[in-house]
């Protein structure tokens, strides 16, 4: 069977950087997933990133973006998409890493055959902060999005009986930032 | 003709560090490194249980996840003077050790060898003569002219397609890339080579941390780890020795790949032996710690000033008296509020100016020992050890400096280590250390283990009233030091005074330049509009921003802009 990792990418200290993350510990306790399914947060890897996609024949990455939407608002990227992105430009806090690391593999021959990065625009991204009220409401959405995206690829997906906890820990951080966040 | 070059951002990575320099008549004359976003993350621990400090710290970077969780649980265990059992400081050591290769190896191929390599150079290489050039430096074994022709077959395909894909970024073609093409070839093979073995060493962290990157296995006191040789989902004998074999795999790509393409590239480069000098003083911790009480290191720590290697000072200890004291962080020319303070008094209130050459220009403060800047990293590693005759050091050092001195027909001697292409040599050193390293920590493991000694935490007692600990550790580019202030079971204060923050700190309240900024000075720059001179330096330091400060760059830019003042 063929293998598949779902992967959040972003800081969770950093307000709606962690999405991802946020939304893999969701769909961890919500679903049961076969064996070749692999769930990861992958926290902000830069370059470790080749390290983790190389392997899997399908890939679906959950990371914030900033593409211009709204908060809260998803776009999804193909592998093709995502090649195609000029070097330097990003597409999200850590898509030059994204971008390189997909060119790398590529260049390797061991670039995943389906790639689906599905981006949530995020909009604070503050020190110490919790993800923002339109992000969080959003999470059900990206779940609906990673289900559609194995069905698919023929991959099987089930609510589980009884849903466990979530392992966010980190949630209980402040909802709003422990200070502003600055940048030129 | 005095003109501006500002290169914003320069780690390939996620790093928001800007540097601005002044080139007058083809050199570096004034040179500034700023972090262009507000560090202050340790502020969401305080209040917190210093028991899951950890937890949030290994959060603080994405790239270095283990280093921060590993200082942070060793700065609880110093504030309460609680020993570890020795299982868990060889646990503890495998993790760092191959977090440490898998870094360093990221660094040299993936971050910094495309920095000399250039790889438009590659379709004219003979693969037949690389590989009997390589044959001649080392054993290893996929060094063969099928693999390098396959190599190059990749880069000329790309470049017949007008595609540049991942080296479209290069400055391909720059007066200052001089390597015979068969050099470049043989770098990049092992360049594509060395992600299978980033990846076994991964994989030996995950396999003793529970996951990667963020291991779960810490704990205050020792590692979780349950040890039981005859029952699954423990370390059984079994798994110690998949890691055995895994690490017998990793060591021949650091011996035999790695650390002597850094030789042959650093001897064909020798004019970088006389560049990129920096603060001149070097600070170092000792390392892996060979017994409970942490007593005995497998690596030195130590100090050196003003490049004295024959006055270099020795530190007994993790957390010397000397290391506790000595340390102190400027704010003066950075944007916080306060002067100069002791961690344990630290403070990060932001007070944002804008970028004032004379005033204050970056987000990264300025940590001082002594009231002097010093370099970390491998370098001040390998110095500090050398100096005090470590010989592992020497060992690795001198086979290091004969090779160099061989390929470059000229002396290179341990003094010019303290240069830009020094810096790329200390941390092949200290790979081939680690990877000797690496058997000696498992076997140790192992055979405390078959001695019939399973634990693997000793449970911690928080006592009433304040305590203060430090926990330090030699990360992949340097000294990382964690500091807490415990009050009544809960933080009262955290700061992390982390490598990056050493080498990128700005001016203090002297006008003590910081280490990049004093290793910019007198850099050549052939084009001031592709200023790949002032990147091998800054890169030879393996910049981290994501640590001192975190991702967040609004929107894309190019990377270096100049000016004509």
């Amino acid at each position: 069977m063929s293998k598949v990792l779902i992967a959040g990418i972003g800081n969770v200290l950093l307000g709606d950087d962690g999405v991802g993350p946020f939304a893999i510990k969701m769909l961890e306790s919500q679903f049961d997933f076969p064996e070749s399914v692999e769930l990861a947060d992958l926290g902000t890897p830069g370059l470790d990133l080749p390290v983790h996609l190389s392997g899997a024949d399908a890939v679906i990455l959950l990371d914030s973006a900033k593409f211009g939407g709204q908060a809260g608002d998803i776009r999804l990227f193909r592998k093709q998409e995502v090649l195609k992105i000029p070097p330097r430009a990003r597409i999200d806090p850590h898509s030059p890493a994204l971008r390189e690391s997909l060119s790398f593999l590529e260049l390797m021959g061991a670039i995943p055959g389906e790639l689906l990065m599905i981006g949530i625009q995020g909009s604070q991204f503050d020190a110490g902060a919790t993800l923002s009220t339109p992000v969080r409401h959003c999470i059900p959405h990206i779940i609906d999005a990673v289900r559609r995206e194995l069905h698919r690829l023929n991959v099987w997906c089930a609510p589980k009986e009884s849903v466990t906890p979530p392992g966010t820990w980190w949630d209980s951080l402040r909802p709003k930032a422990a200070s502003k966040a600055l940048w030129r | 003709m005095t003109s501006r070059i500002t290169i914003d951002p320069i780690s390939r990575i996620e790093g928001h560090l800007r540097i601005d320099a002044e080139v007058d008549g083809g050199r570096v004359s004034k040179a500034w490194a700023s972090c262009t976003m507000w560090r202050g993350i340790e502020n969401i621990l305080i209040g917190r249980d210093p028991r899951e400090a950890w937890l949030f710290a290994q959060r603080f970077c994405g790239v270095c996840t283990t280093v921060h969780a590993l200082a942070s649980v060793r700065a609880v265990e110093d504030a309460l003077k609680l020993p570890i059992p020795p299982n868990a400081q060889y646990i503890r050591n495998l993790i760092l050790i191959h977090h440490a290769l898998h870094d360093h190896i990221v660094h040299f191929y993936h971050l910094s060898a495309l920095d000399w390599i250039d790889v438009m150079e590659i379709p004219k290489a003979n693969p037949s003569m690389t590989a009997s050039l390589a044959q001649s430096l080392s054993s290893w074994t996929r060094n063969s002219p099928q693999e390098f022709k396959s190599a190059q077959d990749k880069v000329k395909a790309l470049a017949a397609g007008g595609q540049l894909g991942i080296f479209a970024n290069g400055y391909w073609g720059h007066p200052a890339m001089h390597l015979p093409p068969e050099i470049s070839l043989l770098g990049f093979t092992h360049y594509l080579q060395a992600l299978e073995f980033q990846r076994k060493s991964n994989q030996i962290v995950g396999i003793l941390g529970g996951k990667t990157p963020h291991i779960q296995n810490l704990t205050v006191g020792g590692v979780a780890n349950a040890i039981d040789l005859d029952s699954l989902g423990t370390l059984t004998m079994d798994r110690l020795e998949m890691i055995r074999s895994l690490i017998d795999e990793v060591i021949p790509f650091v011996h035999e790949a790695y650390f002597p393409d850094v030789c042959a590239i650093a001897g064909m480069y020798p004019e970088w032996f006389d560049i990129g000098t920096g603060a001149k003083n070097y600070l170092a911790v000792p390392d892996l710690p060979t017994d409970a009480s942490a007593s005995q290191f497998d690596l030195p720590g130590g100090v050196i000033l003003s490049g004295n290697l024959a006055a270099a000072t020795k530190f007994e200890t993790a957390a010397d008296p000397d290391f506790r004291r000595a340390i102190t962080e400027d704010s003066t020319r950075a944007w916080y509020k306060g002067g100069s303070l002791h961690p344990w008094k630290g403070q990060t209130v932001p007070e944002y100016t804008d970028f004032q050459e004379k005033g204050k220009y970056t987000w990264v403060k300025a940590p001082r020992y002594a009231g002097r800047p010093m370099e970390v990293g491998p370098l001040a590693n390998i110095l500090v050890g050398y100096a005090q005759g470590h010989q592992l050091t020497r060992k690795w050092t001198d086979l290091a400096l004969g090779r160099i001195s061989s390929v470059a027909k000229r002396n290179v001697t341990v003094d010019q280590l303290q240069s830009t292409m020094g810096r790329y040599v200390a941390r092949a050193i200290r790979s081939a250390m680690l990877a000797d390293l690496a058997v000696k920590h498992c076997e140790l493991l192992t055979n405390n283990i078959l001695s019939g000694d399973v634990a693997t935490h000793n449970p911690p007692q928080f006592p009433k009233g304040e305590i203060e600990g430090v926990g330090t550790h030699e990360a992949p580019r340097g000294t990382l030091s964690h500091w807490v202030v415990v009050k009544d079971g809960k933080l009262a204060n955290y700061q992390a005074v982390v490598p990056t923050t050493w080498n990128a700190s700005p001016r203090d309240s002297q006008g003590n330049v910081g280490p990049y900024e004093a290793s910019l000075m007198r850099n050549p720059v052939a084009d001031p509009e592709r200023p790949l001179e002032l990147l091998r330096t800054v890169h030879s330091f393996d910049p981290c921003m994501a640590c001192a400060c975190h991702t967040f760059d609004p929107n894309g830019q190019k990377i270096a802009s100049v000016k004509v003042l």
